[in-house]
């Protein structure tokens, strides 16, 4: 009887983890990878609220997004931001980390500022900078007084300039996330390592080169994934700042798609758009976390 | 012991569906009130007091209404009104939005002809085919050029410029003495269109009312050879420098308050502009129509209106009777009157009726609306069938933004007519 | 690597090899350097902090004092943007702060159980459905939300869930902060050594007890990374509640900022007033855990 009872309880037991396992799984399958294959149907249709009826219309979406330049003006300006921001906020995080490596209390009090942006969400973040980089602005309004500008700056209303000043931005809050996981890669290191190249006579920018940067890859290959994947999707701080403009200037692709299937009406090329944007996010990835990895190895 | 963290999802799951009954569905249920979604927008002028209490007097005459205010988040209003609709939340009652962007779909409901008929002056004014989805209840002009006397005075310009040339002179004279001559939003899309709204509607519709008209027959383009010269007229000012070169980092509300401080000399905007002027110096503000070529006098109309209302409302007899209550409430037009420059169009009232206080500048440019004058259609503002098909407004505004830092005049206009096929497909 | 290992070790590296080496330069001219190397951290942290500092001294004062000097002092401090920004008609803060805290407490709360429970019970398996399952389940660490988006609120327009609180912590759970969860769970319950699981099960004990009683409490740091990181990240999520909420049900904080703000921000006291009110807790919650913060992250990079 004792012993049945166990069992019974048991097994009751092994099906309840089973359940939760199962229900977790299945939670991912109908809100991520359902949603993944209803986009990937739509964008073979030419779905448009609009419209009574959608139509299967092959790879007509694909097709057009050969010929669609705002489309082509978004993947520059995605890339170029992607790019740039990862490269930017890495070193950044690189210097930061070696500045700050030290265990006094006045450095861990630095560290921990030099992590504040993460912490805040994109919606103030961008909200804080309008108010710097806005035409009557902060920023402006200083330069203007001290002399340094003769009329305001458009930082925000200028192609280029905007470009500049989102990726400024979005610089910022990533630095933050890079400067932690490079500091944590630098104390990973081996202190028997520094020793030896001491005696060795390593100093300096070589000792820099010869042993600190190798064994900072691992780190390297996560923050500059991480870098590239949050800018790919980033779409609070661009809305608030810019809107995607002036003139579309600023619209990265996943403001463009959320355009195309909201406020456009065009669901179907939305979709297409979309999976366009899951693709080139995938190959980045791989592609980074591939060479970074390999990296890791031969260095 | 084993079951508690199932036990721990269950509460969880039951938190989150009280949570969501305790802040949703806005209450009015159990009082048995209907309740509707309305979309506002607030500018600053239209803040949120004035639509709280403006939906506060229009449901004391509705009976059994309770109204939930959505307000929309950026002057973009029509783009999330869209948004919402796909998202699944269209809201029961429109405030200003465009309703050719939206009839195609059957998504909103047309007001009673005879109750529009019976109470307003130009019932037509955003007839679309056929149909009255907002109530006509007061006009504008957009653009009207609102200028500063006393920097005009200070550049040596004698009067309010009518032809294109003089205009131009005007500007040189402005520029020469330092003052930036003309203001423009460009950060927020529909104010950056402004100049070339004015542009086009004076040089294209002036010339030929059913411009619009015979685009959708095709029988004309926007790549068509006056078109590009028209249009070039706005490089001309960009190019000599008679904006302010971060003029598209200039937001809207910030571009009201720089032409009121006299940061500019020249304000080119609707005439909801009119309820910005302050009232203190009002005195020191004109306005003149935009100007053309040989200085004929071609005012760029929009019948302006309330709201539309959704075709699949909860109560769509209760929501038209709200929209009706809220037009016609006289407080409703002193106020859009006094803060938002609207030029009533309420059948057998003038302006003394309403009791408002109005200034000298306001009235002036009130005349044009009565006088017999060359009326045309405000290009991306008009409400009745010269609307521009769903998605070409924000083509349009994306061209004028362009067009500020780049020269490609014949490219731009090509993209307009490629966005209309497409549009019209 | 423990903080307190770092911390002895960072001391050697600055001045205790002494024992091992001869010291690279004379003392005082190191001294010199250390102080040097001090300043430019602290010059080069003020910079960085700069935006932060902004909004935290002109949340103190009135518009023309902002515009006057933004940089100076905030004294003497006025509290009026603070009592503004919480005395507006529309609820703006106490409704977002609340509203938030709704969604984010119940989505980790939910997601917690789940993704271990999960992690767990993969993590005991082999083979190639075990692979192929993790490799999808990471996968949706890099999917951009606005590819799902729409059909998510499809599908919740299916199941009557659409804009609802039930809804959106629904689409959290299933996305890719379930993703994150299982990315972390799976890495440690890796080092859950086997003997001690094997044991139980001779006690008789079931695998729910197993995991909620024995593996759990092992993989307390793993508990602690993702609690953290996803309250953080819920909290601060914009496009979901934007869309998947709507405008109805009472905006989360990031949301009603947006709705109600982005309009016009003339007045920049107004602006900051808010902005520290809405950024305040978030800072407080990263100050109070800060180690387990940085803990987190650095396991998190090492696996």
């Amino acid at each position: 009887m004792e012993d049945r009872r166990a069992v019974r309880k048991r097994n009751s037991g092994e099906r309840g983890l089973a359940l939760l396992a199962a229900l977790a799984l299945g939670l991912y399958v109908v809100f991520l990878v359902l949603p993944l294959l209803l986009s990937l149907r739509s964008s073979f249709t030419n779905e448009n609220p609009l419209k009574a009826q959608n139509d299967f219309i092959g790879f007509a979406n694909y097709t057009e997004m050969a010929g669609d330049d705002q489309l082509k003006a978004s993947l520059t300006f995605t890339l170029i931001l992607a790019f740039g921001v990862t490269i930017a906020a890495n070193a950044l995080g690189v210097g930061f980390a070696l500045l700050l490596n030290r265990t006094s209390l006045s450095y861990r009090v630095m560290r921990t500022v030099a992590f504040l942006p993460q912490v805040l969400s994109g919606v103030i973040v961008a909200f804080v900078w309008q108010t710097i980089l806005t035409q009557n602005g902060l920023l402006n309004t200083a330069l203007v007084k001290i002399g340094l500008l003769d009329e305001p700056y458009p930082w925000l209303g200028s192609p280029h300039a905007a470009l500049f000043s989102i990726g400024l931005v979005v610089t910022w809050v990533m630095s933050g996330f890079t400067t932690v996981v490079y500091l944590a890669a630098l104390q990973s290191i081996p202190l028997e390592l520094h020793d030896m190249a001491s005696l060795d006579g390593v100093r300096g920018t070589q000792r820099f080169r010869k042993i600190t940067w190798p064994m900072l890859a691992p780190g390297t290959t996560i923050s500059v994934t991480i870098s590239l994947i949050t800018v790919l999707k980033l779409y609070d701080i661009i809305t608030v700042l810019t809107g995607g403009g002036p003139a579309n200037s600023t619209q990265s692709t996943a403001l463009y798609i959320v355009k195309l299937a909201f406020t456009s009406d065009r669901v179907g090329y939305a979709s297409a758009v979309a999976m366009l944007l899951l693709g080139l996010s995938a190959l980045v990835a791989l592609t980074v976390t591939g060479v970074l990895r390999r990296r890791e190895v031969s260095l | 012991m084993i079951r508690k963290p199932l036990l721990a999802a269950c509460v969880a799951g039951l938190l989150a569906l009280t949570a969501a009954c305790g802040s949703g569905d806005g209450g009015g249920k159990e009082s048995g009130e209907t309740a509707l979604t309305y979309l506002v927008f607030e500018t600053p002028s239209l803040d949120a007091k004035f639509w709280d209490d403006s939906i506060t007097a229009a449901s004391a005459q509705t009976p059994g209404v309770k109204i939930n205010k959505i307000v929309a988040p950026s002057t973009d209003r029509d783009g999330y009104a869209k948004q919402l609709q796909q998202s699944g939340q269209f809201p029961d009652l429109l405030q200003s939005i465009t309703p050719s962007n939206f009839v195609g779909a059957g998504l909103l409901k047309p007001y009673d002809k005879t109750w529009i008929d019976a109470n307003f002056l130009l019932p037509s004014a955003n007839s679309l085919k056929g149909e009255v989805y907002i109530p006509p209840t007061n006009s504008q002009i957009v653009p009207q050029v609102y200028y500063n006397k006393q920097l005009f005075q200070q550049a040596g310009i004698e009067k309010a410029p009518t032809t294109w040339a003089e205009f131009l002179d005007a500007c040189a004279k402005l520029k020469a003495k330092n003052i930036n001559p003309i203001e423009l939003g460009g950060a927020d899309p529909f104010a950056a269109s402004m100049p070339l709204v004015g542009i086009v509607s004076a040089d294209i519709l002036g010339k030929n009312k059913n411009w619009l008209q015979d685009r959708y027959a095709d029988k004309v383009k926007f790549a068509d050879a006056d078109m590009v010269t028209a249009v070039n007229k706005y490089r001309t000012l960009v190019t000599s420098g008679y904006f302010d070169k971060g003029a598209l980092g200039v937001k809207y509300a910030d571009s009201i308050t720089r032409f009121t401080t006299g940061k500019s000399a020249m304000y080119p905007m609707g005439s909801w502009f009119l309820g910005s002027v302050p009232k203190d110096t009002a005195d020191n503000f004109g306005s003149f129509p935009w100007p053309t070529d040989n200085g004929d006098v071609v005012v760029p109309f929009v019948g302006g209106g309330s709201m539309a209302i959704s075709a699949k409302a909860k109560d769509t007899a209760l929501a038209e009777k709200f929209g009706q209550a809220w037009s016609l409430n006289p407080a409703n037009l002193k106020a859009l009157i006094e803060t938002d420059g609207a030029f009533p169009m309420i059948k057998g009232k003038t302006l003394k009726d309403y009791n408002v206080t109005v200034t000298k500048v306001f009235e002036d440019s009130y005349a044009y609306v009565g006088q017999d004058n060359n009326k045309v259609s405000a290009i991306g503002w008009a409400t009745n069938d010269d609307a521009l098909p769903a998605g070409l407004n924000d083509a349009f505004y994306a061209a004028a933004q362009a067009l500020f830092t780049k020269d490609d005049v014949a490219g731009e206009l090509k993209k307009l007519d490629e966005a209309w096929k497409t549009a019209a497909q | 690597m423990t903080t307190t290992s770092r911390d002895t070790r960072d001391r050697q590296a600055v001045g205790g090899r002494s024992a091992l080496t001869p010291p690279p330069q004379p003392r005082p001219r190191q001294r010199i350097t250390t102080r040097a190397r001090v300043l430019v951290a602290a010059a080069v942290t003020l910079v960085f902090v700069a935006p932060i500092y902004l909004m935290l001294v002109n949340a103190f004062k009135p518009q023309d004092k902002i515009l006057a000097n933004p940089l100076a002092l905030p004294w003497p401090p006025t509290l009026d943007n603070l009592t503004k920004a919480l005395s507006r008609p529309d609820n703006l803060i106490p409704l977002g702060l609340r509203n938030s805290l709704i969604v984010a407490v119940i989505s980790v709360a939910l997601i917690v159980p789940l993704g271990s429970a999960f992690s767990f019970y993969i993590s005991r398996r082999s083979g190639r459905v075990k692979a192929i399952i993790l490799v999808a389940l990471s996968a949706g660490l890099m999917i951009p939300p606005q590819v799902t988006l729409l059909p998510t609120i499809r599908i919740l327009t299916w199941i009557g869930l659409d804009h609802s609180y039930p809804g959106l912590i629904l689409a959290n759970l299933g996305g890719g902060y379930l993703s994150f969860a299982v990315f972390v769970y799976v890495g440690f319950m890796r080092s859950v050594p086997d003997e001690i699981i094997q044991a139980a099960r001779l006690d008789g004990a079931s695998g729910l007890r197993i995991w909620w009683q024995i593996v759990m409490p092992l993989v307390r740091p793993a508990t602690a990374t993702v609690v953290i990181f996803l309250t953080l990240w819920i909290w601060n999520d914009f496009l979901n509640p934007l869309f998947i909420l709507g405008p109805l049900q009472g905006q989360t904080i990031t949301t009603g900022l947006y709705l109600t703000i982005g309009q016009y921000s003339v007045d920049y006291g107004q602006l900051f007033g808010i902005m520290f009110l809405a950024g305040v807790l978030p800072v407080i919650g990263y100050l109070t855990v800060q180690k387990q913060f940085v803990a987190g992250l650095t396991s998190g990079s090492a696996k």
